[in-house]
């Protein structure tokens, strides 16, 4: 199974050569590539050998591996997943116990220096113990693990930014990959979870191009997270219009006007729920009514409550401003009572002025 | 006794500081919406005009006195101390291109007062020797002669003789227990000796006792123009000491508008306490004889004629209405003038401005904006309340070759009385 190329194992699952060259385009364009890349990718995609594959999952809700294994079978998505090796991935994997951690060890040795490792689930450093698989701390294992890796592909918020285990207060001293791993590249996915679409358009611009996609700061793919969702949503023009749903069964909500008001974070997350939808394409959170939670930015949950609108500031504003409000009184009218003794002394050191007192030089 | 000093004079601006100072100069935005509401501006597009620039000193003895960074700044030498020559320089900013009018107070959108300011602002070029010197000279006769023209109680003695004569009427001086203490400007007892006449006709109808008082007849007050609130006091508590003395209930402020400031506003403030008696303006009694019935006119002015509304009486004093009452009553062909009322365009000569001889050229100058007033409604008489404002239309129509006959509102008044046997 493993010598055949992509385009023979999409064969066998009996997928046309057009289907195949219309994934290529839509990757393509997905990524912001030149339409001159599409043959590129199906010729390296023709001739990929299945990449050996490792995925680990530490502190996280398996709701990543949820939402790739929900794409909608047969999906393109989903066969790419068929053609790579996924060599481990306790979730989904079959073996177990100590057969399971031999099938990792077996995958690491044979394509060292060349295997994918993909990451979900934030690790914790607050103590090793509270995360462990097979008797292996997270840390450990992720330390163990990236070595040998190509590449390493942060999946979801969590294993990118530190996502809920990391929320305030986080208890287990939760960071991301990337606070470990310094010496390797690594690609952020976020997303609580991310899209499908995303996770397998990394993949295939690496099987194509051999390297990373262009990143952003976050170390996020550009040509998914290059736009926030506002910029690209269909009621952008309510919001330009100041119509705004008040409440969620007001006649604003009804209207499909824009939900600002309501808590929407799209204008500052960067995604492509706006442009590529979830569920094949159906619909996104907003399409549904719901204002984006903002779920693919660094420390989310943290960023005062999904439902205040975004010029609300976050944090104890009214009891801050009541310290600042003392303590400028205070200073205040400490300033104020010197300028009054400075007012005061001046009419103290006041001398009556008589007509005999305008005239300089002219004293009498 | 002792010279005039710059150290006297930033001390002077160290008196006058107060909390709406602090507050005006913090919230000010630098607009310069106070420009446009400027005459000296308008009428020269000189931006030195624009009446916030014209307190920088006062700005910036208290940027650097009264704030954290300019104390800072001035203890790091990073900002220039006040120096002699400086107000020497604001000099003819202060003084000769502001009437004090308070056009400039009415448009900032901070609210702040920028003519109040001014007004405290010359406290210290006063006392720092840089008030000009006619308005010196104005201030040495009014305390030393009892008016700022030099006019002497005997010159008032025979125009009230000739008053009789015309009238037949009786002038009555330190009359004790009269109802009103009539006070007059040195401007009507010399130049418009009609409004002594139409006084004593108007009372006489309306059945009111009256008097003027010998040792307290000049309602100016040089010392609100200058800036010194001492020599202000002093003349201003010469006429609260003699309507006390003759027991009077309301002491009227003539046809005269920063005579109607200092008696009406700042004398409780100068002399630190209530006032013994209530203060009208002429118009003010004027309108509350018509109400009551006691102002019986006949006939309606055949020309058409507007009113020039004086700044102190209208937008500082509030005196609006009731002119236009008394202007209706005598004419059925008034019409108002653009921006009448609490927003008119001063005269150009009232804050000590006619008593300067220095800002002369400048005064007809900025008077082409009442003249482009005058110039869009064409009437044939124009009527006003205050003597000063009156001497600047005549003299401004003059220069600008317009012939329009100005005329005291008051008088006008008098000559439609209905004639009483």
């Amino acid at each position: 199974m493993n010598q055949l190329s992509l385009e023979e194992r999409l064969r066998l699952h009996g997928v046309s050569r057009r289907g195949f060259l219309k994934f290529c385009a839509a990757t393509a364009s997905l990524m912001a590539l030149s339409p001159a890349m599409i043959p590129r990718i199906a010729a390296a995609l023709e001739n990929a050998k299945r990449p050996s594959v490792i995925w680990l999952s530490f502190q996280e809700c398996t709701g990543c591996t949820e939402s790739i294994t929900r794409s909608h079978s047969p999906s393109l998505e989903s066969l790419i997943f068929d053609a790579i090796s996924l060599d481990y991935h306790h979730t989904l994997q079959v073996a177990s116990g100590d057969a399971a951690e031999h099938a990792r060890e077996q995958a690491m040795k044979d394509n060292w220096g060349k295997y994918i490792l993909v990451v979900d689930g934030s690790i914790p450093l607050g103590n090793k113990g509270f995360s462990t698989i097979a008797g292996i701390s997270n840390v450990d294992m992720l330390i163990e693990t990236a070595k040998g890796a190509a590449a390493i592909v942060a999946v979801g918020s969590c294993a990118a930014f530190g996502g809920l285990p990391k929320a305030n207060p986080n208890p287990t001293g939760a960071v991301s990959i990337d606070m470990i791993i310094k010496d390797k590249p690594i690609i952020n996915v976020p997303g609580c979870p991310p899209i499908p679409v995303v996770m397998t358009g990394v993949l295939a611009h690496f099987l194509t191009f051999g390297t990373l996609p262009e990143l952003d700061h976050l170390k996020r793919p550009k040509a998914f997270y290059g736009q926030n969702i506002h910029d690209r949503c269909y009621r952008r023009p309510f919001y330009e219009r100041g119509q705004f749903a008040e409440t969620f069964d007001d006649e604003g909500a009804k209207k499909g006007w824009c939900l600002f008001k309501l808590g929407c974070k799209g204008p500052t997350t960067y995604n492509a729920c706006a442009t590529t939808k979830w569920n094949g394409g159906v619909s996104f959170p907003i399409e549904s009514g719901h204002g984006c939670l903002g779920c693919s930015e660094p420390n989310f949950w943290d960023a005062g409550s999904f439902y205040a609108p975004l010029s609300t500031p976050i944090g104890h504003v009214a009891q801050n401003a009541g310290y600042a409000l003392a303590a400028g009184a205070l200073a205040g009218a400490a300033i104020g009572f010197a300028n009054k003794q400075k007012s005061s002394q001046a009419i103290e050191k006041h001398e009556e002025i008589t007509v005999n007192d305008l005239i300089k030089g002219e004293t009498k | 006794m002792s010279a005039p000093t710059l150290q006297k004079g930033l001390n002077a601006f160290a008196e006058q500081i107060d909390a709406p100072i602090a507050s005006f100069f913090s919230s000010c935005v630098h607009c310069g919406m106070c420009a446009d509401a400027c005459l000296f501006y308008t009428e020269t597009g000189n931006p030195k005009y624009t009446p916030i620039h014209k307190l920088e000193p006062l700005r910036r003895f208290w940027k650097q006195e009264y704030t954290l960074m300019g104390r800072l700044k001035k203890a790091l030498g990073l900002s220039k101390a006040i120096s002699d020559e400086e107000l020497e320089e604001w000099k003819e900013l202060l003084y000769n291109s502001c009437t004090l009018c308070g056009r400039c107070s009415m448009v900032c959108p901070v609210g702040n007062d920028l003519a109040y300011m001014i007004r405290k602002t010359r406290e210290g070029m006063a006392a720092s020797g840089h008030a000009p010197i006619d308005l010196v000279g104005a201030s040495n006769r009014s305390v030393t002669i009892g008016s700022p023209m030099g006019v002497r109680l005997p010159a008032l003695q025979a125009q009230s003789r000739k008053a009789a004569k015309e009238t037949g009427l009786d002038i009555p001086f330190d009359q004790v227990g009269a109802e009103y203490l009539i006070l007059l400007s040195s401007m009507e007892i010399m130049n418009y000796p009609e409004y002594l006449q139409a006084i004593a006709k108007i009372f006489k109808q309306a059945g009111k006792t009256w008097t003027l008082a010998s040792d307290a007849f000049e309602a100016t007050n040089s010392g609100i123009q200058i800036g010194v609130s001492d020599i202000a006091r002093e003349l201003v508590s010469r006429v609260v000491n003699a309507a006390e003395k003759l027991q009077v209930k309301t002491v009227i402020s003539p046809e005269c508008g920063h005579a109607y400031t200092a008696i009406r506003w700042d004398a409780p403030n100068l002399m630190g306490r209530k006032l013994g008696f209530k203060v009208r303006h002429i118009l003010e009694v004027l309108e509350d004889f018509r109400q009551s019935g006691l102002l019986k006119t006949e006939g309606l002015e055949e020309s058409k004629i507007t009113f020039h509304d004086p700044c102190q009486i209208a937008r500082r004093g509030g005196v609006i209405d009731e002119p236009r009452h008394l202007l209706n009553l005598v004419s059925n062909n008034f019409v108002e003038m653009n921006d009448h009322g609490k927003m008119n365009w001063c005269c150009g000569a009232g804050g000590g401005v006619s008593a300067n001889e220095e800002a002369h050229e400048i005064k007809i100058k900025v008077f082409n904006r009442k003249v482009t007033q005058l110039k869009e409604l064409k009437v044939d008489t124009l009527v006003t309340a205050c003597a000063n404002c009156r001497i600047q239309l005549e003299e401004g129509l003059e220069e600008y070759q317009i012939d329009l006959p100005v005329v005291g509102l008051t008088e006008m008044i008098a000559e439609h009385l209905v004639e009483t046997k």
